[in-house]
């Protein structure tokens, strides 16, 4: 009778997740148009994609974005939350603060940096360009485009991260942070020895799911650049997205997609892994 | 009892769908329109000229426009493939109606242009335009085109007339630049595609439509030095300047705005953007002009663009109504009372303009161009857009490739290889919309 219980997650996961799946898997080897009915095609998707210097580009350009989520929010979020950690006076107040980028709509956020910071109409690039300041639109530079666009979504992000590590040190048994203290460590010393062990598995999830989130990035790109100019900043997601909307082309949408996944995949394996020896000891 | 409860309040919400299915009248038969975004003025003016209006002419119908936003041709796409949709089409041109045409999601059109007159009401091209396989799928909605706005009165200040050579154009914007002026009002931050808007009025200025419509039946390839001398134009214009330092960063607005406040001179661009002539002009003291783009022979080519067409659901329960809707758009009246509020977007091909009053608040400007524009047309002598005659995907190539032309990141030879390339394949796959004889 208890296994009743799983009946409503599993129509759920089957409807919403399994099928969509299996579909996208199934088009990846078909031409499609998104109307008319689907022909087999093989491999043919695959070696379009393989073909088509712009998916390198955009897979080029999602490595870059991982490695960008991997390091600079992850080193900020720390370093801020040891912070709080240490000077506990405001650290809610500062908690909130860190937290607001996150809970801003993405919409929002993006058009307020496009349209408030970056222009050189509108914004504050214009003014500091008024004041003799020549500072471009990273949006509209070719080798700037995809790292005005991180930029805005590190921005949006690392509060996240700073608070998840936040409530990750208050775990740390005050006795050691004391016990170091009484050693006298240093801040580095105290995080190389102690803070940082007693975090390293929320730090490890974080990081795969990063890797995860990092390949499924499209909002913040879709909405600023649309992977421009000149496919600059074109991602793996938006160019599925262009594929199956624009071009009318979803078989190779579904191909990119596939990649998408496959990273995906290599994430959760290690995820999986982690938790699984996590689980035995 | 509880249960029974939960149970009700589950039917109720679940039939809660149905109520505005019982909200009609026993003798009304509803017909549904999904419109894409409009302004609340805009949709004010659907309500009440549209709606309310059709709804007036004929009782035994009950027309609901529901306005959908920029994601219509997403939505549109996933809810016609389930076999459901409105009963009225809206698609964003003819490449998509060929489309949908071909998975027979359309209603063949012919009996009611029959019945209903539109073969003599619509101007000819345009029943061509909106055939696939012989048969008539889709009425253009809006037709448009693009041209040079500029500022008169800047124009008037400098001694500068409107240029009508390529060699003139130059010449000017050259001059303009010399007095710090950019010299076309451009910008795609909001809208990546208005590239193709270049790329459209050069294809049609220096190559000619005459080879535009070679290259489109197949005839020449897209990599003929006339098209070769189109790009080269376009890379060189870009790296005089004459697109300004702020291309990327300017909405199509604020390039607009920059044109009625003298820091750019010329704005080439298409007729929707009159509806910006009233918000910035006049604060601006200065008078909009707007001339056919300058072409090689100093003889303007209108090119022609179909903004949006309308067809009727193959699966509608109210086929007739959908039509009666068509039929009701076509006519005078609606023609006057919508262009009067709501300009560029209603450009219906009405062959016969005689009998259209525009209200006094209407730009004689966007009269005259409008009349201009359709006397072209049916003389035969017009030019192409590219969102109109190009099938998709080399349609979205065209966008980023000749961002990638500018930004020196392809050759022009390569781009028009790759652009050649992805046409013929679509050609092969009959995605090319169609594309009548030239006069």
């Amino acid at each position: 009778m208890h296994r009743l219980y799983i009946v409503p997650t599993m129509i759920i996961n089957i409807v919403i997740v399994a099928i969509p799946a299996l579909l996208t898997i199934v088009l990846a080897f078909y031409n499609w148009d998104g109307i008319s009915t689907p022909t087999f095609a093989g491999l043919d998707n695959f070696r379009a994609l393989a073909a088509d210097r712009v998916f390198w580009t955009s897979l080029g350009n999602n490595l870059i974005w991982t490695l960008l989520f991997l390091t600079v929010p992850i080193l900020m979020g720390l370093l801020a939350a040891s912070m709080l950690l240490i000077v506990r006076r405001g650290s809610n107040l500062f908690q909130v603060v860190y937290f607001i980028p996150v809970v801003i709509a993405t919409a929002i956020t993006a058009r307020v940096w496009q349209g408030m910071i970056y222009s050189p109409v509108t914004g504050v690039f214009g003014i500091l360009q008024k004041y003799g300041m020549p500072i471009p639109n990273p949006l509209t530079q070719p080798h700037l485009a995809l790292f005005g666009v991180a930029t805005v979504d590190l921005w949006h992000w690392w509060g996240f991260l700073c608070v998840i590590f936040f409530a990750a040190l208050r775990q740390v048994p005050q006795e050691q942070i004391e016990a170091a203290r009484l050693e006298g460590a240093t801040y580095f010393q105290m995080m190389r020895y102690v803070l940082l062990p007693g975090i390293w598995p929320t730090i490890t999830l974080m990081m795969i799911m990063t890797v995860i989130w990092s390949f499924l990035a499209f909002d913040f790109v879709y909405i600023m650049t649309q992977g421009g100019p000149a496919f600059s900043s074109e991602l793996m997601s938006t160019l599925a997205y262009r594929k199956a909307f624009y071009d009318l082309n979803v078989g190779q949408a579904a191909a990119a997609a596939l990649v998408i996944s496959f990273f995906g995949l290599v994430g959760t394996y290690f995820y999986v892994r982690i938790q699984t020896r996590e689980g035995e000891q | 009892m509880q249960r029974r409860t939960v149970l009700k309040a589950g039917l109720g919400l679940a039939s809660l769908p149905l109520l505005s299915r019982f909200g009609y009248a026993a003798d009304q038969k509803p017909v549904s329109f999904w419109y894409e975004s409009a302004t609340p003025e805009n949709q004010e003016a659907l309500q009440k000229l549209l709606v309310e209006g059709f709804n007036a002419a004929h009782p035994d119908q009950l027309l609901s426009i529901d306005v959908r936003g920029s994601d219509l041709d997403k939505q549109l796409r996933v809810a016609m493939l389930s076999g459901t949709g409105p009963d009225v089409v809206f698609t964003a041109g003819p490449s998509y109606v060929a489309a949908m045409a071909q998975a027979g999601q359309l209603l063949p059109l012919d009996d009611y242009a029959q019945k209903l007159g539109w073969n003599e009401r619509v101007l000819p091209l345009f029943l061509d335009l909106g055939r696939y396989n012989g048969k008539l799928y889709a009425l253009a909605k809006t037709y448009e085109t693009l041209g040079l706005f500029y500022n008169k009165t800047l124009f008037a200040a400098n001694n500068w007339k409107a240029p009508t050579t390529i060699a003139e154009l130059e010449a000017l914007a050259d001059e303009m630049k010399s007095k710090g002026i950019v010299p076309f009002a451009a910008g795609n931050a909001d809208w990546r595609p208005a590239n193709e808007w270049h790329f459209s009025i050069a294809m049609n200025a220096i190559a000619g439509p005459e080879n535009v419509y070679k290259a489109l039946t197949g005839a020449i390839p897209w990599t003929d030095p006339a098209f070769i001398a189109v790009v080269d134009k376009l890379a060189e214009w870009w790296d005089k300047g004459y697109y300004g330092d702020n291309y990327f960063s300017l909405t199509l607005e604020q390039s607009f705005a920059q044109l009625a406040t003298g820091q750019a001179g010329m704005g080439p661009t298409g007729t929707w953007s009159f509806t910006n002539v009233p918000t910035y002009f006049p604060q601006n003291n200065a008078e909009p002009g707007f001339a056919g783009f300058p072409s090689a022979s100093g003889d303007p080519i209108f090119p022609l663009g179909i903004g949006s067409t309308l067809s009727v659901n193959a699966q509608s329960a109210n086929a007739d109504g959908a039509a009666a809707v068509l039929d009701y758009m076509f006519s005078d009246r609606f023609y006057s009372e919508m262009n009067s509020v709501w300009q560029g977007e209603w450009n219906l091909p009405l062959a016969d303009l005689s009998q259209v009053k525009l209200a006094d608040s209407v730009l004689p400007l966007y009269t005259e161009s409008m009349k201009q524009l359709a006397s072209a047309v049916g003389a035969g002598n017009y030019g192409y857009t590219t969102w109109t005659f190009l099938p998709p995907a080399t349609n979205t190539y065209l966008v980023s490739g000749l961002e990638e032309v500018w930004l020196k990141k392809t050759s022009t030879t390569d781009f028009l290889k790759k652009l050649d390339e992805t046409f013929r394949q679509e050609k092969d796959a009959g995605k090319v919309p169609a594309v009548p004889p030239r006069a």
